[in-house]
């Protein structure tokens, strides 16, 4: 026999036994009383909150031969008929499964027909986001008018991806993620009534690792009594959750405050033995990172009763806060890019070795950009394109450095931008130039003190870059105005350099006055309007500049986030760009931001074309220049195509 | 089968016969034969008459039919091979990558046979892998029946990377990561599959045992390294120059280099090398020349180019352009 699951073992079959979701309850159950009841409602939620649960849970209130109620006997034909999924008026529809419209038609010519046994035929549509445009359509018709013995219950975790027009025939519902404390709370009840022992500090680390999610918690808490064989107890859990535990992200830093190379390795390979996902522990150590810069700034926003608290603090007095920036930049490109990396081990230690590789024990200080370059970059000046893979069309970049091989002119390196691979869903090789990770919050944010970050003062390499267009060629020529003949040897652009950047770049726009503050109607130019906004909305300009604009209905904001940056998404940012965003237009507006895959632009993927189309424009001009041409044929000079950069004001 | 070093993920598995849920999510690291675990758990799950220690017997019908692979109740969902991939036009376009998916068809299929009724003992098995294979419509079709499934289904997901698996999917699983084999079993096996040059052969496939080898490859890999050994503009040159004879996609050389410069910058940095340790001492002498920053920039160009490993064209270009980033990591003064 298969062993029920826990999750299925213990869905709730009353309002009463539901956890964490009082708000819904209660208006169900009041609405169920007074019989004011809505003929379709929208259950949304992350996934294991108890959508589907409430509504079976109001099927049965609706069915219950004891008459319509919040508190539904259970026991009754109705009520146990539904609870064992063969009652004949309801209709339990998976919307993943049957997206196409013929589903959705059969269902509903089937809607007219009055109950069977019931008083109302119910039809419950599970991830209702999947449905097909066309099902959705023909599904509008009966939920306008629907017959008085049809009730919908809609439930999805994606609500964005619902119609508007559907939405608003819905009476909607938000569940809530549940806190870690209810969690571990229902995990003990539920491991009581099993008669399974535990340690309570197993429960509050499962509470955590759920994230919110009640079945999250109880496929872990399956997990956890397999791994302890019938006991949950917290080293077990602990191991068995592996990244949660943050030992192991303190050891990995230490080594690296230490700057010892051969430990950092060890601990590399201690993650791997303990089974820890590498993808889990470079978005566990940005988080971390992450507290050890609140920690250094503000340190009253650590919480006291932090586990960690102590070697937190110790750490913090070990790293300097650029430091900790710069691992928490490459902490987030590590992660983005692991499944990039030659295999994850790879991708991992190579983040490790670049963190320490710009360790001021290795140097890291003196490649810092503050000895780079000249002019500081206009506030809001765009960044550099991305160095992008030479087109076919190109010289041999090797025939061209063999050419400079013994000249007398310095070679001089393109200063990399940030080079973006497309994000890994995306197949379009579109390198959003904009791909800057920015801090976690804006006015959280621990960016450094201006004062005491000589790079935020200095100007940045690859800005350099992008006023000049360079040239190199064989010979020490005058290469007219075309070149900028102040043009220095850089130093190659490291991290530091792309990383610090982005900072120096934002801490720019931070610092900037607000500019005219002319409001404007929004015509729906999503672009045009962050680009108006720019500098106001800080470091949330991120989510900004990285989110498709899906819907705008006058009062939301429906924003698409690809993957790739989720971790743009964040609360505190959408919160910056809702006030932005309202302050521009005059009135509160509201944001929801969902991840999912894009099919439009965003405002980064469109900058990133405008100056792909400017780089090979520049590159075309500077091919068919007639004194750049002369000095090909005349001279022997060769073009480095791949250096040639558009101006930038 | 089973592999050796496996024994002790199934005694956990076999501790917990009596609480065995109806979904797995069997992880780990590609190359540690996850997929013969999970084929090992279904004919166990589908014998007729298992031994003690939940192995299948090996002689009865379910498992004559299992060996025939044709047992009626084991459905094994992959990505199809197939070719029609641009379904809404404007993917068309884009340069086409080989990236199999599971899409919804394979997924209502196999709803449907788990609602059909057994044909032998009762018990249906469903083997998903890779499961991040499966496309966002093929995921969400899955999860009702993933949480609900009849009694007695049982499904088998198997992957290399369950953080890109939708949460909704996770969420109805229980996770079972798998062993990793210990250095000396690796070894021992890939010995035992007659490869040349095993010890250096595992080391590049870091010590997961169950790589494909191909002989070609390998020359081709060892000539590219002993170029970035010997670093200099004509070496270099010609590696370009031979991988484009070879007509292999970016991702081959990409994957080397990208082993390679790790292994250059935790050499310098840690003291220890993980995929090439036959060229350790070749690549000590390299040291003092190495400017780690620039290293750190080239791998960065590396990883640029990665989304476009599997494109044949221009491959030369790509290659030679990256090679002279390579070099410049040892431009610098000697210090
Ligand atoms: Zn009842
Ligand atoms: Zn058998």
């Amino acid at each position: 026999m298969t062993y029920q699951v826990l999750a299925r073992k213990w869905r709730p079959k009353r309002f009463a036994d539901l956890v964490g979701q009082e708000h819904v309850v209660r208006a169900l159950s009041n609405a169920l009383k007074e019989s004011r009841l809505h003929h379709a409602y929208l259950l949304t939620g992350t996934r294991g909150v108890g959508k589907t649960t409430i509504a079976r849970i109001l099927a049965k209130s609706l069915n219950c031969e004891t008459g319509t109620t919040a508190e539904p006997c259970g026991v009754c034909q109705a009520c146990t008929q539904i609870d064992a999924g063969r009652f004949v008026d309801l209709l339990e529809i998976d919307a993943a499964s049957n997206t196409g419209i013929d589903n959705i038609r059969e269902v509903l010519e089937n809607a007219q027909y009055t109950p069977t046994m019931g008083r109302f035929k119910v039809y419950i549509i599970d991830e209702v986001h999947m449905l097909s445009k066309s099902a959705f359509n023909a599904m509008l018709k009966t939920l306008e008018e629907p017959p008085a013995h049809v009730k919908f219950i809609l439930a999805t975790t994606d609500p964005q991806k619902v119609p508007v027009t559907v939405l608003s025939r819905c009476l909607q519902f938000s569940l809530r993620n549940m806190t870690p404390q209810q969690v571990a709370g229902h995990l003990a009840h539920v491991l009581d009534t099993e008669g399974v022992s535990f340690e309570a500090p197993a429960l509050a680390l499962l509470g955590r690792a759920a994230a919110g999610s009640m079945r999250d918690a109880l496929s872990l808490l399956d997990q956890a009594i397999a791994y302890g064989v019938g006991d949950v107890r917290e080293d077990g859990v602990r191991a068995m959750l592996g990244a949660v535990d943050q030992r192991y992200l303190f050891a990995l830093l230490e080594a690296l405050a230490d700057a010892d190379g051969a430990r950092l390795m060890q601990e590399v390979e201690a993650l791997v033995a303990r089974g820890i996902g590498f993808d889990s522990a470079l978005a566990e150590l940005a988080m971390l990172l992450h507290q050890l810069a609140l920690a250094q700034t503000v340190p009253d926003a650590i919480a006291a009763d932090e586990p960690e608290r102590d070697a937190l603090f110790a750490l913090a007095l070990r790293l300097g806060a650029e430091d900790v920036q710069l691992y928490y930049q490459i902490a987030l490109h590590g992660r983005r890019d692991l499944a990039l990396a030659p295999d994850e081990h790879a991708g991992f230690s190579m983040t490790m070795l670049r963190m320490l590789a710009f360790h001021p024990a290795q140097g890291g200080a003196e490649v810092a950009p503050r000895a780079a370059a000249q002019n500081r970059p206009a506030p809001g000046a765009p960044q550099p394109a991305a160095n992008l893979a030479p087109a076919a069309a190109a010289p041999s970049p090797a025939r061209a450095l063999l050419a400079n091989i013994g000249g007398k002119s310095a070679v001089t390196p393109p200063a990399a931008a940030e080079p973006l691979p497309a994000a890994e869903t995306e197949p379009e090789p579109a390198p959003a130039a904009a791909l800057a990770v920015a801090p976690p919050a804006a006015d959280t944010a621990p960016l450094p003190p201006a004062d005491l970050a000589p790079w935020h003062e200095a100007p940045v390499a690859p800005s350099a870059a992008a006023t000049a267009p360079m040239l190199a060629v064989s010979e020490e020529v005058d290469a007219a105005d075309t070149v900028d003949d102040e043009m220095v040897e850089l130093p190659a652009a490291g991290d530091a350099d792309g990383e610090l950047a982005e900072y120096a770049l934002l801490q720019a726009e931070a610092d900037a006055t607000p500019a005219e503050p002319a409001v404007i109607a929004f015509d729906g130019d999503w672009s045009a309007l962050i680009g108006q906004l720019g500098a106001k909305m800080g470091a949330a300009r991120m989510l900004a500049q990285n989110a498709a604009l899906k819907l705008w209905d006058g009062e939301v904001f429906h924003l698409a986030v690809p993957e790739a940056f989720r971790n743009m998404a964040g609360r505190d940012f959408q919160d910056k760009l809702r006030t932005v965003l309202g302050e521009h237009l005059g009135r509160a507006v509201q944001i929801s931001v969902s991840i999912e895959t894009l099919d439009v632009e965003t405002p980064a993927m469109r900058d990133a074309r405008f100056k792909r189309e400017q780089l090979a424009e520049a590159r075309l001009i500077m091919q068919n220049d007639k004194v750049v041409q002369q000095l090909v044929q005349e001279m022997g000079a060769t073009l480095l195509a791949e250096t040639i950069q558009p101006v930038q004001e | 089968m089973r592999y050796p070093w496996q024994a002790s993920d199934w005694q956990r598995l076999a501790a917990n016969f009596e609480r065995l849920p109806n979904a797995w999510l069997l992880s780990g690291p590609a190359g540690i034969g996850k997929r013969e675990f999970a084929q090992e758990v279904a004919r166990s799950l589908l014998c007729e008459a298992p031994q003690a220690d939940h192995h299948a017997c090996g002689q009865c019908q379910a498992c004559h039919w299992f060996a025939a692979g044709n047992h009626p109740d084991l459905r094994v969902l992959t990505p199809h091979g197939d070719d029609e991939e641009a379904e809404d036009g404007k993917e068309a376009k884009a340069p086409k990558r080989k990236l199999p998916v599971i899409k919804i068809d394979g997924v209502r299929n196999v709803i449907e046979f788990a609602h059909l009724s057994a044909h032998r003992g009762g018990r249906r098995v469903v083997i998903v892998e890779p499961a991040e294979a499966l496309n966002p419509a093929a995921a969400n079709a899955l999860l009702k029946v993933l949480e609900e499934p009849p009694a007695e289904v049982v499904f088998l997901l198997v992957s290399d990377a369950p953080q890109r698996l939708l949460p909704t999917i996770k969420s109805r699983c229980r996770q079972f990561p798998l062993s990793l084999p210990s250095a000396a079993q690796a070894l021992a096996w890939v010995n035992e599959q007659g490869v040349e040059d095993a010890e250096a052969e595992l080391a590049f496939h870091g010590g997961m045992p169950l790589f494909e080898h191909d002989a070609a490859e390998a020359a081709l890999r060892k000539q590219f390294v002993s170029g970035l050994t010997e670093c200099s503009m004509g070496s270099v040159l010609s590696l370009a120059d031979a991988v484009d004879k070879q007509k292999v996609a970016l991702e081959l050389p990409l994957r080397w280099l990208g082993k390679w410069l790790h292994d250059l910058a935790a050499l310098r940095l840690g003291g220890a090398v993980r995929y090439f340790p036959a060229q350790q001492a070749a690549m000590q002498r390299l040291l003092p020349r190495l400017n780690i920053h620039a290293l750190m920039d080239c791998q960065r160009e590396l990883t640029a180019l990665a989304p476009y490993g599997q494109h044949t064209l221009v491959t030369r270009l790509q290659l030679e352009a990256l090679l002279m980033n390579y070099l410049k990591a040892f431009a610098g003064k000697p210090t």
